[in-house]
């Protein structure tokens, strides 16, 4: 067989046969599915705003826990400062009252705290420049 | 360009969107069948893959920046859903790419909507066996007729490199249908 040259021989088409009003038939069809792609993108959409609103809810969810553990902290300060605020306003309760108060426990604790050895009490008088001020005063 | 670009913003106006779509099938229906056929070969799945092109034209015309003309963009869909497509069918069947186009080839005979003689088959055996890039290249050039200038910027491949792969392949399907 003597050398097939594609340039020397006549234009070879496909062959494709395309059927009868086909393009037609098919026009037709893609814009009656239009219309479905465009609520399918809306349906995306509505997919998306509910994740917004579920990441929404988290994060106020998030913030409210925040905010409530931060009141929460400084009702207890507030009650704690209102506490000693009405103990020292209320200068009527005598040491005596105190004392009956507080278990033996604590009393005895408080003793071992207060009890400086006489050193360091000599050594704070010693330092202390204007003691003899206080003293004649 | 601008008459591109008026005709863009026609296609995502919803007022005029459907006219336009129109306008847009009319123009591109049959060459794209045509593009999408002959890497497919069979009237039916060109048809599946036509249909999904323009599917995602529609759908994707809002991202389309303009950088390159629409026709190329409609083309480089095309030739992606194609490939793809032919990708997915080798793999349900358990062949390679290779194997498949040569079944498709064999099929084309008993095939309704083909009307070839023993030279169109023979070429189309000679091209199932070259690799994909020389087969695309050559079909778009030999049967589609389009200028390199457009395969280039839908293949995205330079001109030089475009014209190296038809030599190529024109030079193998000219040794097979010699040697077949």
């Amino acid at each position: 067989m003597k050398d097939f040259k594609l340039n020397n021989e006549n234009k070879i088409t496909s062959g494709f046969v395309i059927p009868d009003g086909y393009f037609e038939a098919f026009s037709d069809r893609i814009l009656e599915q239009l219309p479905k792609e465009k609520l399918k993108v809306i349906t995306v959409y509505n997919s998306r705003k509910n994740w917004y609103y579920a990441v929404a809810a988290v994060v106020i969810l998030m913030l409210s826990i925040s905010i409530y553990n931060k009141y929460k902290f400084k009702q207890e300060e507030l009650d704690s400062v209102t506490l000693e605020n009405y103990i020292a306003c209320h200068s009527n309760i005598s040491e005596d009252e105190i004392v009956k108060l507080l278990e033996q426990q604590e009393l005895d604790k408080m003793k071992i705290e207060l009890n400086a050895p006489d050193h360091d009490i000599e050594d704070i008088l010693q330092s202390n420049s204007n003691l003899e001020e206080y003293l004649i005063n | 360009m601008q008459d591109e670009k008026d005709f863009i913003q026609e296609l995502l106006n919803p007022l005029t969107q459907n006219v336009a779509f129109q306008k847009l099938l009319g123009m591109y229906q049959r060459p794209l069948y045509n593009h999408i056929r002959n890497i497919v070969l069979n009237h039916d799945d060109a048809d599946d893959v036509l249909q999904n092109t323009f599917i995602k034209v529609f759908k994707y015309l809002k991202d389309f920046k303009g950088d390159s003309k629409l026709f190329s963009w409609m083309y480089r869909i095309a030739t992606n859903e194609a490939i793809t497509f032919i990708n997915q069918k080798a793999k349900r069947n358990g062949l390679t790419n290779e194997a498949l186009q040569s079944k498709l080839v064999d099929n084309l005979k008993a095939d309704t909507y083909f009307d070839g003689n023993e030279i169109q088959i023979k070429l189309q055996k000679a091209i199932a066996v070259l690799p994909e890039k020389q087969q695309l290249v050559f079909k778009m050039k030999y049967y589609e007729e389009l200028k390199y200038d457009d395969i280039s910027e839908i293949l995205g491949t330079s001109v030089g490199a475009l014209k190296a792969s038809y030599h190529h392949a024109v030079k193998k399907i000219e040794k097979f249908v010699t040697a077949n």
